[in-house]
């Protein structure tokens, strides 16, 4: 995955349907459920067995950057707009980009103590433009950061999510390392709210994909 | 044999409420004292950490017992979160119309918003049976702070703990992102979800009261000396006493496999009445197989226990039981958190 260098203002990019992104070129990843019997909670393994996991199993990603920030487009099929938790049967609809802090990490198990990961993370409910910055060192671990620079835009059309994140190639604090002709794993993740999925359940991109910024 | 059953989830020492269901006159002064206490900022607004609720009824939320959540036989049991309507309450009324714009001859106080189909205690004093033998009773319910809490092995983050100090089940709101596995899990349904802040909340057992040798509100505001509370290892309390020496005291559905601390001693009820209006001692007018749904198998243990005590006060004899059910020290009640709130400078 290639994110190419652009000459056009972050505002301009984050808004998901900026014309500007039809010009990006789009990969399309496969995405596959995460499994219940990994999951750290007797609780969560026994409702869960046997329950299909990873409603969505396609996610169309796009990357650029222009210099200062580093942007990636998300877009997947979901007839079911979830903003919030409804009447408290349903979770809001959410997206996540991951990354190796140090290089190297185990993705299933989102990172161990001696390798973290990084992932910026949207969440339907989430106040407008704001993006979570996450730091995990296993299942079960994440933690938001105090300072956080990540940001998300996201809109909900014709039963599609469109979401982009931004972030600034420099951050003060936790974050993963990135900066122009560099690279980088990456891997994302998609919660379909209206099939319960929270936390560790959830559809994955299964592997790290090599990103080289332009 | 006490410390083995409460050293349990990193608990050394377990604390412990018995309600009298006999006592308990369904004032909800318990239910507001906590409301006021612990539940009034936004996102909290139709939680009610402690409730009464009209028995038999439905309860809050409406059908829980029905959920699932908790163990059976020890093995975990999927359970399912409560819709918002299936807790109902939290409504919102014209208050500014009425009482302060000036239409208080005018308007008559009524909700704002979708209509309500049910609340905490929806259908009080429904009860069931047949005049003359109708029966109803009160049953208070909060978090029991449960020895095996079902909540605290179902969080994935390890956001709840049991506190060493005195087996309050709470979490760490700092570590909760909302996922309210917790509430599928409790069978009592007695976890609020908090749609501002996207954390699960629940009871606190008033810790930060406990700390100061203060009970808990709850238990303190009781008009009707209906609760005991204290520390269950402490075989002098009237907690212990009621639970394992008279073994009076009973857990809310025990079938549940949590090992509540929360204890009731079951209601007698009035005697059943003849066509004619004669007393009729032959059965009891709550059905011993009703009580045994909520209460287990021991209901009528407990009753027997409870009715040779009377009989034994009524002739005059002297009975350690019905002296603590009296409650003739109010303080007594709760030593030793019996120091005055009004005493403490709270931060």
């Amino acid at each position: 995955m290639k994110a190419a260098k652009l000459q056009l203002a972050t505002r301009t990019l984050l808004n998901p349907g900026a014309q500007q992104w039809a010009k990006v070129p789009a990969e399309s990843i496969s995405l596959g459920g995460t499994l219940a019997q990994q999951q750290p909670s007797r609780y969560v393994r026994t409702a869960w067995a046997g329950k299909p996991l990873g409603a969505v199993r396609t996610l169309k990603v796009q990357a650029a950057h222009n210099g200062k920030d580093i942007l990636f487009r998300l877009e997947w099929e979901d007839e079911t707009e979830n903003k919030d938790h409804g009447d408290g049967s349903a979770f809001p609809d959410a997206a996540g980009v991951l990354f190796p802090l140090n290089g190297e990490a185990p993705l299933e198990s989102m990172g161990s103590p001696k390798a973290p990961v990084n992932a910026w993370y949207w969440r339907a409910n989430l106040p407008e433009s704001e993006a979570q910055n996450l730091i995990a060192t296993g299942l079960g671990t994440v933690q938001e950061t105090a300072k956080n620079a990540a940001q998300a835009r996201a809109r909900w059309l014709d039963g599609r999510w469109e979401v982009v994140f931004a972030r600034p190639f420099s951050v003060d604090g936790d974050g993963v390392k990135l900066s122009p002709r560099a690279s980088s794993k990456v891997a994302f993740a998609v919660w379909e709210g209206s099939s319960q999925e929270r936390g560790g359940l959830k559809s994955f991109s299964k592997r790290w994909r090599e990103l080289e910024i332009a | 044999m006490a410390r083995e059953t409460t050293r349990k989830n990193g608990a050394e020492h377990q604390v412990a409420m018995v309600f009298d269901l006999n006592k308990c006159i369904g004032c909800q002064t318990c239910s507001v004292a906590c409301k006021v206490l612990w539940t009034r900022e936004e996102g909290t607004d139709y939680h009610w950490w402690c409730t009464v609720n009209t028995q038999p009824g439905r309860g809050h939320p409406r059908d829980y017992e029905a959920m699932g959540g908790g163990y059976r036989d020890g093995v975990v049991q999927p359970g399912r979160r409560p819709t918002r309507q299936e807790w109902g309450g939290g409504w919102d009324f014209n208050y500014d119309e009425v009482l302060y714009g000036g239409k208080g001859q005018s308007v008559f106080l009524h909700h704002v918003g979708e209509e309500p189909h049910w609340g905490p205690n929806w259908d009080e004093d429904q009860g069931a049976g047949e005049y003359p033998n109708a029966y109803y009773f009160y049953l208070p319910r909060l978090c029991n702070h449960c020895t095996k809490p079902a909540c605290l092995e179902a969080c994935p983050r390890g956001a709840m703990y049991k506190r060493e100090q005195d087996g309050i089940v709470l979490r760490d709101e700092s570590r909760c992102r909302g996922y309210q596995f917790c509430l599928e899990a409790c069978p009592y349904k007695k976890v609020y979800f908090n749609f501002l802040r996207n954390v699960s909340q629940q009871c606190i057992g008033c810790f930060p009261r406990l700390e100061q040798s203060v009970a808990p509100a709850c238990v303190r505001q009781c008009p009707g000396r209906a609760i005991w509370f204290g520390m269950m290892d402490d075989e002098e309390s009237p907690v212990s006493k009621l639970v394992r020496k008279w073994q009076v005291a009973l857990p809310l559905h025990p079938e549940y496999g949590t090992e509540p601390n929360i204890f009731y001693i079951p209601p007698i009820g009035p005697a059943r009445l003849n066509d004619d209006g004669s007393f009729n001692e032959t059965t009891p007018r709550i059905p011993i197989e009703y009580l045994e749904t909520l209460f287990g198998p021991k209901v009528g243990t407990s009753l027997d226990t409870l009715q040779a005590a009377m009989a034994k006060t009524r002739e005059g004899g002297k009975s350690e039981l019905m002296d603590t059910l009296i409650a003739y020290h109010w303080k007594d009640m709760f030593k030793p958190f019996d120091r005055d709130p009004a005493e403490i400078q709270w931060k």
